[in-house]
């Protein structure tokens, strides 16, 4: 069997991509499909990188982010799923690979996904980890909202998987020497562009939250928009980032942006404050990376006070602002 | 617009989780939610409508439902809120009344380790082929909205099965839609680098992820007075010409287990008279060291 990993170097996140595949083919990916960086394509074990590109003078960069030693550039327009998919498809009708893996992302369930439809093949998202077997794949996932992980057999050729966003900041090894097994473009031909006027913005939300060392987290406990502002408030004086609920952010107590879970952003910051949130898997998705977690709530048959370090039974705001008094004491010279 | 119903998975209890793996789930006590993003979905079509409505243009909404007759009062809600049409479809023949996913759970009630309740729960590719064949062949519509994922799956692969099948464009994590000239939308959507602005033509599918606007409006009684004979058609999957069991066995991809997750903690309590006590406990018996180290 063969794999193939997709970097879409079309969009500024192809390192952040080609990290995270490099994660997962080290430590997700196991049984009788390990991953062979060395990319023997004589081997059965083989696998390779689709590696889309759209300027010529960025694609050796790019090639040389791939995971695998063996290559495929293929130049494509940015944001032209069609284009990306039906390269993959030609691959999959020729045998080149039988299981594709993508990052996380809307750009990878787009591809695998379409990829899946066209080719008659399997499509998994959001993969915790593979486990190659002689007939079929095994496949880790969340479900339920995250409460439970649930083991999927995928039994249709191709098989179509995104990895889980878990892998994004790993350190997989790192390929030497890329071997360019070709460089084909796809930019002709298909007359697919489905967006007209693209404008983009940057967002600020992950990569703030990615370098958080300090995180409150504030969940609807918290009791109303002012009770969140004490506690943002208390968080800005300890030195903290803070991070909301999904039903603080649905309630418009804060933007979107700051919101933390599987809807949001996932963090692992040294210390993660949790205050009034009851801790759903969902939320806990984005802090259960948080070298130590500290839960204030008053109830105690919250999820969040079994799954965290340490706990204070207690209402949450006021215990915040206590602790704020405490730090920011000490910081302030007498 | 197409709508799903789900448990409210919070308000299952730890044991009932901690026992999935060997027991199955059962979820059919637990209370029915709208699914977060598809709460969002309706709220940003009845949005779009109002917009048009003002420069003379009219929408004609439809909603979609797939599921028991847990999902009616939601569609008759709709119904109030201005929605013209209301369907529910069936999965499997649920004359008696229970939703497909319940019969399912009691099906497998002593199954060992399972998809208990989850059946048709966890088949995308037979919701796609429902939504999709319904779009064609009774909707007729050029803009299908919906949410970008929901439980117990949570893929999110759906909207982009609905325009593989229909061979629209779909974008999803859409946060924002506005009408733009004819036959066009600008929208706004969180993609992986960024905050993409960007028209689209119609036909195409649009899935909505984390909006500002979340909540659905709540019609007033005279609205439910006044749309109250309307009615919402049951259709089952077949009279789409969709055979469940079929789209199952395509997909190639099935459920066969459930685990539970030890998350690796163990919350210990610290104690204290006051908030300001316990606060000052928890910082010297571990924040100091946390936060001040280098």
């Amino acid at each position: 069997m063969r794999f193939a990993a997709l970097i879409d170097g079309t969009v500024a996140t192809a390192a952040r991509q080609a990290r995270a595949l490099a994660g997962f083919l080290g430590e997700g990916l196991t049984g009788a499909l390990s991953a062979d960086l060395s990319g023997d394509l004589a081997g059965d074990l083989a696998g390779e990188t689709f590696v889309f590109y759209w300027d010529e003078r960025d694609k050796r960069r790019l090639a040389g982010l791939a995971p695998t030693r063996a290559v495929r550039l293929v130049r494509a327009a940015a944001r032209r799923p069609e284009q990306v998919v039906e390269s993959l498809a030609a691959a999959a009708r020729g045998g080149e690979a039988t299981l594709f893996l993508a990052a996380a992302g809307p750009t990878g369930t787009e591809i695998v996904t379409r990829l899946a439809c066209r080719t008659g093949g399997a499509v998994l998202t959001e993969a915790l980890s593979i486990e190659a077997r002689p007939e079929h794949l095994v496949c880790r996932k969340n479900v339920y909202s995250n409460h439970l992980v649930g083991r999927f057999e995928l039994s249709a050729s191709p098989s179509c998987v995104t990895i889980d966003a878990c892998w994004n900041d790993s350190r997989g090894p790192t390929v030497a020497e890329h071997r360019i097994l070709s460089d084909t473009d796809v930019t002709g031909g298909i007359d697919a562009a489905p967006f007209e006027d693209l404008e983009l913005a940057d967002l600020p939300p992950a990569g703030d939250f990615a370098a958080s060392r300090f995180l409150v987290v504030a969940g609807y406990g918290v009791g109303s928009r002012a009770g969140l502002r004490r506690v943002a408030d208390a968080a800005r004086r300890m030195g903290a980032d803070l991070g909301v609920s999904r039903p603080v952010a649905m309630n418009a107590w804060a933007p979107m942006d700051r919101l933390i879970g599987v809807s949001g952003s996932r963090a692992a910051p040294a210390v993660c404050i949790v205050v009034g949130a009851s801790g759903a898997p969902a939320l806990h998705w984005g802090i259960e990376r948080a070298g130590f977690i500290v839960a204030v709530n008053p109830d105690e048959r919250a999820p969040i006070v079994r799954n965290s370090d340490a706990v204070l039974l207690d209402d949450g705001v006021a215990v915040v602002e206590e602790l704020a008094e405490i730090i920011a004491g000490r910081r302030t010279p007498t | 617009m197409c709508f799903k119903v789900t448990p409210d998975f919070e308000e299952l209890p730890e044991a009932d989780w901690a026992a999935a793996a060997t027991h199955g789930l059962q979820t059919r006590y637990v209370r029915r939610v709208l699914n977060c993003f598809d709460e969002s979905a309706l709220e940003l079509a009845l949005r779009l409508s109002d917009t048009l409505a003002t420069r003379g243009q009219t929408v004609d909404l439809g909603a979609l439902s797939i599921g028991g007759r847990e999902v009616e009062p939601y569609l008759t809600t709709l119904v109030a809120l201005g929605y013209e049409r209301a369907t529910r479809v069936a999965p499997e023949a649920d004359a008696a009344g229970a939703g497909p996913a319940d019969a399912n759970a009691d099906a497998n009630a002593d199954a060992a380790p399972t998809v208990a309740d989850a059946g048709f729960e966890l088949a995308p590719a037979a919701v796609a082929a429902i939504v999709a064949a319904h779009v064609r062949r009774t909707d007729h519509s050029d803009l299908l909205l919906l949410g970008c994922r929901s439980g117990p799956g949570d893929g999110g692969t759906v909207p982009f099965r609905v325009a593989e099948a229909l061979g629209w464009p779909c974008l999803t994590q859409v946060t924002e839609i506005e009408p733009s000239g004819e036959g066009r939308l600008r929208v706004a959507a969180m993609v992986d680098d960024g905050l993409l602005r960007a028209t689209l033509r119609l036909p195409c599918v649009l899935a909505v992820g984390n909006a500002v606007v979340s909540h659905l409006r709540v019609p007033t009684l005279r609205d439910r007075l006044a749309r109250r004979e309307k009615p919402i058609d049951v259709l089952e999957a077949t009279a789409l010409g969709i055979d469940v069991a079929a789209e199952r066995m395509r997909e190639g991809c099935a459920l066969t287990g459930l685990e539970t997750i030890d998350r690796g903690r163990r919350g210990a309590v610290i104690a204290g008279e006051t908030p300001r006590a316990k606060a000052r406990a928890l910082f010297d018996s571990s924040l100091r060291d946390l936060i001040e180290a280098p």
